[in-house]
């Protein structure tokens, strides 16, 4: 079991592109991580950096209390034991199934090889597909054979640099909860690189949203989603509702009523009130917020309404679960359940 | 290649993430492993011997002899005629080999593979060969138009094979999608699969060029004096090796011009054919009423760069009379050049091989470099090349003197560019992905460029061994001064017989040399498809 | 799957590196008791050579190539050459060497065997046959032949002369005509021949064809072609005929092919024995009769019917080692537009 530490890492091409900023990052033992952050946050120099292809400018990596990059060290990558999946998977195209997955198996014998592949094939429910050569896959065999690959040699850490992009949205689910269930039966510490904040969550025990170079926010996927350290990371972890309100104490006064906080700033603050869309109802009561309907979204498990509030600039986003009555124009009242965040 | 899906982004580096972070980015920063770095550089040290040699011999009268025999009025216009030869045969490869390529590779063009062998062997034909064979048939040629006819005829196959390669690796979705925007086929030929080539066409173009600088057969044959004939005219007329060196060290500089132009184009396009491969082969077009001049041009190119110098030779032999060439020394010559040529071709091969892989996968001073060092004799004519080897072989490597083994190594410094671009190419088409995925799964570096590198780029690889193993074996004025001292290839049987002026006894030579060329020249058109 | 045609390729490059080492081509020079570097064409001199062998009783190894490029091979190889002795096909590449210091000083009595006029000034090289510049004429087009190239300029020629302006007879002749005349002689003598529209031709061979055929009426060319032909088809077969001219006409040149020995080699006994085996009467007589050449050793006269006498021959008096300033001689014909 192995704990990865990462300290004050740095990097930059160039003077004027500094892409990472002193990052910090700790994730705990056999926990799966997910970098969460936009386009050129600076993520897959990170797992680069992590995997020894290369080298912090500054800051340290350890892994298992090994230190692997820190001032003058530097552990080549084959010296790192860190398995790689890469977009796409990028299987050895000239060597078979069989092959591939035993690529890392140098140093064992034939017969402990041949079984650890097995063993392998079998936990991505692969078996039997050794002979194949990678082009006779369909995309996301090829993705689960890239994940026994790496895992085949045990590695301390498994990094995963945006794996299921290339894949169909139907086979993403699957071959997601696949690659999760594997991770899971071997132990092993993971670090998946993603910008898509629906698999962070849902896959990921752990989520470090990175904006900038930096780590914005780490914590499990309900404290990133219910308490966002700010309305950007708010925003890009998903869809967020933010209203103007002034805090004293506990609870926030904004143009959708008093609301309880999650916690209480010091003072009287004025800042952005968040919620997430869930948290609004529509109700046919005359007390309380109104506003107008201006638009419904129907996703089929749910539906997005926005509304119009009375007293606010920005319409607000309403998540309503089963069959959607309201049309657009129509006059509502709001409801709001739960605890916001402030904002300063 | 492991992409199934089409619209997978070609690149990681290339993805969306160019933004903030710089194009090429897996690779900035990341030095070549010293189990590379130290081959390529001996590989480089290598082929910069001859640099060695003439800034000995161009200043051993001072850098004012020197000056006065670069800046000299002849100098300069004999440049300008080796440019404007040069520029006229890279214009009309170009356009030769773009457009056999186009025309075999991406249309239904009837025969196509017959037509895409035939456009390789003319590889197969020595420059002086097929001046001689379009100077008897047409003595008015002679001078200008006949050493571009000639030289064109023998060099297009520079552009025309890279050329087939990257429109067989283009993205055909890419000319769709031009289509669909309402651009004709034409246009879409202009402004997408052009450059698309681009890249490749610039490689070949440029080995075309060196090689039209560094020619003096076709030139000589055809009187048009070049600046290659100055270097050799000065051998030849002053018996002076000064004048003739710093005339070289302007060749050189030139070839470095070049390849750094090249360099240019290649950067800017750099990530145009990293590609991991098309999934979906382009449908050829069809001709149309274009068919009957599309087989007609075809026809007439395999007709002068193929048909017509072996129609000349066999009109030699029948006229000859056969007594007086013997099968056994014509079967003990091809064997002798068969095992120089091969031994050229490997130590060729196996010094480009560190040299084309950092070319292709670092980015860098050191690496760029490396890959300019390569270069740095190509431009120079043998006599150069083989003089400099002369000078460092007494002095340090007597005992290889006048043996096999230095001809080999002249071979290997002549014709290295040619293997390290094939080389590069051929690493190119693999994504570096793999590579970082065997070290994660503990490859050394060498451990690395055994297991996935080489392995996936041994076609390309075996390709550029091809190539110059028929370079080799036509090579003559390095051979007549370093091969051991009794020893005879084709091209040097050649040499012997015309210098008699007895055609009828070279044609047999002529032909082994031609044919047996022919054999991987053939493979290399068949190579990929 | 396609790891076989990587082990294949790997032996294949392993087969090809020692391919050479175990596939001894060519004559092992270390065994040869002398190399010769020859400038003269294999097919003209083996069988000559093959002769020496014999006469100077060790093995010989003979590497073959330009006389030019062999001079500027043994100027780079220095004292640790190769090569014993040196065969070149013209006086220049040997005036270069001997300028250089590379040549070995003859023995007195190999040299006395040779008029003073065709070997090297420093008595370091000695010519071993010579050939006469003369013209080759058309007699149905020519009826007076003129005695002296000067007569060539004159305008009743334009478009009548066939000429081989690389062919290194031709420049020797030039660089002659300039060290006998003086640069501004030789300028307005080719200024005066351009000017009367000359047919190039790639060699002496070629221009004698176009005499034999017709379509040029005089060639410059060196003797030995047309007796090499007659020989071969019979002087009725022939429709040229030859002119050599008198006066000590810069355009009567003799040039020679001649051979000197290596300062810096360890062959220097082979090598002088092996002059005077190219001096003696057996190789004279071979160029003399397989040649066509004229033999230079005193007492040895060609036998070839109708060859008028060396002797007899009023060519000029030049140095031949002076035939090595080629260089303003290329600069002259360039600027002529000749080549």
């Amino acid at each position: 079991m192995t704990d990865v530490q990462i300290a004050g890492v740095s990097k930059s091409y160039g003077p004027d592109a500094p892409v990472l900023r002193g990052l910090d990052l700790s994730v705990p033992a056999g926990t799966l991580a997910a970098l969460l952050g936009p386009s050129g946050c600076g993520k897959t120099t990170l797992l680069r950096i992590v995997a020894g292809f290369l080298h912090a400018d500054a800051g340290t990596v350890t892994v298992g209390g090994r230190t692997l990059c820190g001032p003058g060290v530097h552990v080549p990558p084959e010296a790192r034991r860190i398995g790689i999946v890469p977009q796409e998977g990028a299987l050895f195209p000239h060597l078979s199934v069989a092959r591939n997955v035993a690529f890392g198996l140098s140093g064992r014998d034939r017969a402990a090889r041949r079984a650890r592949t097995e063993e392998m094939l079998e936990l991505v429910g692969l078996g039997g597909y050794g002979d194949r050569m990678p082009h006779e896959l369909s995309g996301g065999q090829q993705q689960r054979i890239a994940l026994a690959r790496a895992l085949a040699p045990q590695p301390e850490l498994v990094l995963l640099d945006e794996p299921f992009n290339a894949l169909d949205s139907g086979l993403r689910t699957g071959v997601r909860s696949d690659v999760r269930a594997a991770l899971r039966a071997t132990g092993a510490t993971a670090l998946l690189v993603t910008h898509d904040q629906q698999e962070a969550l849902s896959t990921a025990d752990l989520v470090a949203v990175v904006r900038d170079g930096r780590v914005a926010q780490c914590g499990t996927p309900q404290e990133v989603y219910g308490r966002p350290v700010d309305p950007w990371t708010a925003r890009f972890v998903g869809d967020a509702v933010l209203v103007p309100g002034t805090a004293d104490g506990g609870t926030a006064t904004t143009p959708l009523g008093r609301l309880p906080l999650a916690a209480a700033p010091a003072g009287r603050t004025e800042g952005a009130v968040l919620l997430r869309p869930e948290q609004l109802r529509l109700a046919d009561t005359a007390a309380g917020p109104q506003g107008t309907v201006t638009d419904v979204a129907f996703y089929g498990h749910d539906a997005m309404v926005t509304v119009t509030v009375d007293g606010l600039e920005e319409p607000v986003g309403i998540r309503v679960a089963g069959p959607v009555s309201v049309r657009p124009g129509q006059r509502t009242g709001i409801l709001v359940e739960g605890e916001a965040t402030l904002h300063p | 290649m492991t992409a199934t899906d089409p619209v997978a982004p070609a690149d990681p580096a290339a993805g969306p993430a160019g933004a903030a972070a710089p194009a090429g980015r897996r690779r900035a920063g990341r030095r070549p492993p010293a189990a590379l770095l130290v081959p390529a550089g001996l590989a480089a040290l290598f082929a910069l011997l001859p640099l060695g040699y003439l800034a000995v011999r161009s200043l051993e009268r001072g850098p004012s002899f020197a000056w006065q025999v670069v800046a000299d009025g002849r100098t300069v216009e004999l440049l300008g005629r080796s440019v404007g030869l040069a520029a006229t045969v890279v214009a009309a490869s170009l356009v030769l080999g773009v457009s056999l390529a186009w025309l075999t590779v991406r249309s239904r063009l009837p025969g196509a593979r017959v037509w895409s062998v035939l456009m390789t062997l003319p590889l197969a034909v020595p420059s002086y060969v097929a001046a001689f064979t379009w100077l008897s048939a047409f003595p008015a040629l002679a001078g200008f138009a006949g050493a571009a006819v000639a030289l064109t005829l023998v060099s297009f196959p520079y552009v025309y094979l890279p050329v087939t390669a990257a429109l067989r690796g283009a993205d055909p979705a890419q000319e769709e999608v031009s289509r669909s925007l309402g651009h004709g086929p034409l246009r879409t030929f202009l402004a997408v699969t052009l450059p698309q080539v681009r890249p490749a066409a610039a490689g070949g173009a440029v080995l075309v060029a060196l090689y039209v600088f560094s020619d003096f057969g076709a030139v000589s044959l055809m009187r048009y004096d070049t600046f290659t004939r100055g270097i050799y005219t000065s051998y030849r007329a002053s018996f002076d090796r000064t004048p003739a060196a710093a005339l070289s060290v302007v060749l050189v500089a030139v070839t470095v011009l070049l390849v750094a132009a090249e360099a240019r184009t290649r950067g800017r396009a750099g990530h145009a054919r990293t590609g991991t491969g098309t999934a979906r082969p382009a449908v050829p077009a069809p001709l149309g009423r274009w068919r009957l001049p599309a087989l007609t041009w075809c026809t007439l190119v395999a007709a002068a760069a193929v048909v017509m110098p072996l129609a000349t030779l066999g009109y030699w032999l029948a006229v000859g009379n056969s007594a007086t060439w013997d099968p056994a020394t014509l079967a003990d010559t091809a064997g002798t050049t068969l095992g120089a040529a091969a031994a050229g071709a490997a130590l060729t091969t196996l010094l480009a091989l560190p040299v084309g892989v950092i070319a292709a996968r670092h980015r860098g001073r050191t690496a760029h470099l490396l890959e300019q060092s390569a270069y740095a004799g190509h431009a120079l004519p043998g006599i150069t090349v083989a003089l400099s080897l002369v000078f460092f072989a007494v002095r340090y490597a007597e005992p290889v003197y006048q043996e096999l083994p230095l001809l080999i190594c002249a071979y290997a410094v002549l014709f290295l560019p040619v293997a390290v671009a094939a080389t590069r190419a051929a690493v190119l088409q693999s994504p570096p992905v793999l590579e970082d995925v065997a070290r994660s799964l503990g490859r050394s570096p060498l451990g690395v460029l055994r297991e996935v590198t080489l392995p996936l780029a041994a076609p390309g690889v075996a390709a550029g061994a091809a190539l110059t193993f028929v370079l080799c074996m036509k090579e003559l004025p390095a051979t007549l001064l370093l091969r051991p001292t009794g020893m005879d290839t084709l091209a040097s049987r050649l040499w012997t017989e015309t210098g008699t002026g007895s055609f009828a006894a070279a044609a047999p030579y002529a032909a082994a040399l031609i044919l047996l060329a022919a054999i991987p020249s053939y493979l290399l058109g068949r190579h990929r498809t | 799957m396609r790891r076989p045609l990587v082990r294949r390729l790997t032996a294949l490059l392993a087969a090809a590196l020692l391919l050479p080492a175990v596939a001894g081509c060519g004559v092992d020079e270390d065994d040869a008791g002398l190399v010769i570097y020859s400038g003269r064409n294999e097919k003209l001199v083996d069988p000559l050579l093959d002769e020496l062998e014999k006469a100077v009783g060790t093995t010989i190894a003979v590497r073959y190539g330009e006389s030019a490029e062999l001079a500027a091979q043994i100027q780079e190889e220095g004292d640790r050459t190769k090569a014993g002795l040196f065969f070149s096909q013209d006086a220049g590449a040997l005036g270069a060497l001997s300028t250089r210091g590379l040549l070995q000083k003859l023995p007195q009595t190999s040299l006395d065997k040779v008029d003073p006029a065709f070997r090297g000034s420093a008595g370091d090289w000695v010519g071993t046959s010579g050939r006469v510049r003369v013209l080759a004429y058309d007699p149905g087009q020519v009826t007076r032949v003129p005695d002296s190239v000067h007569d060539l300029v004159k305008p009743e020629w334009k478009g009548r002369i066939g000429y081989a302006p690389t062919n290194a007879s031709f420049q020797a002749f030039v660089t002659g005509l300039r060290v006998m005349e003086g640069d501004d002689a030789a300028r307005a003598w080719l200024k005066g021949i351009k000017a009367n529209e000359p047919k190039a031709y790639d060699n002496n061979l070629k221009a004698m064809d176009g005499v034999d055929k017709g379509e040029v009426s005089i060639a410059l060319v060196n003797h030995y072609y047309w007796y090499e032909r007659v020989a071969e088809k019979g002087e009725d077969e022939v429709a040229s005929r030859i002119h050599f001219l008198p006066g000590g006409d810069p355009g009567a040149l003799v040039n020679v092919a001649g051979v000197g020995t290596l300062k810096g080699s360890d062959q220097l006994p082979v090598a002088r024995k092996a002059v005077d085996f190219l001096l003696s009467e057996k190789a004279q007589k071979y160029f003399a009769e397989e040649t066509k050449e004229y033999p230079l050793a005193a007492g040895v006269t060609s036998t070839v019917e109708g060859l008028p006498p060396l002797a007899s021959l009023d060519s000029p008096e030049i140095d031949l080692g002076e035939l090595e300033s080629l260089q303003e001689t290329l600069k002259m014909l360039q600027e002529a537009g000749m080549v």
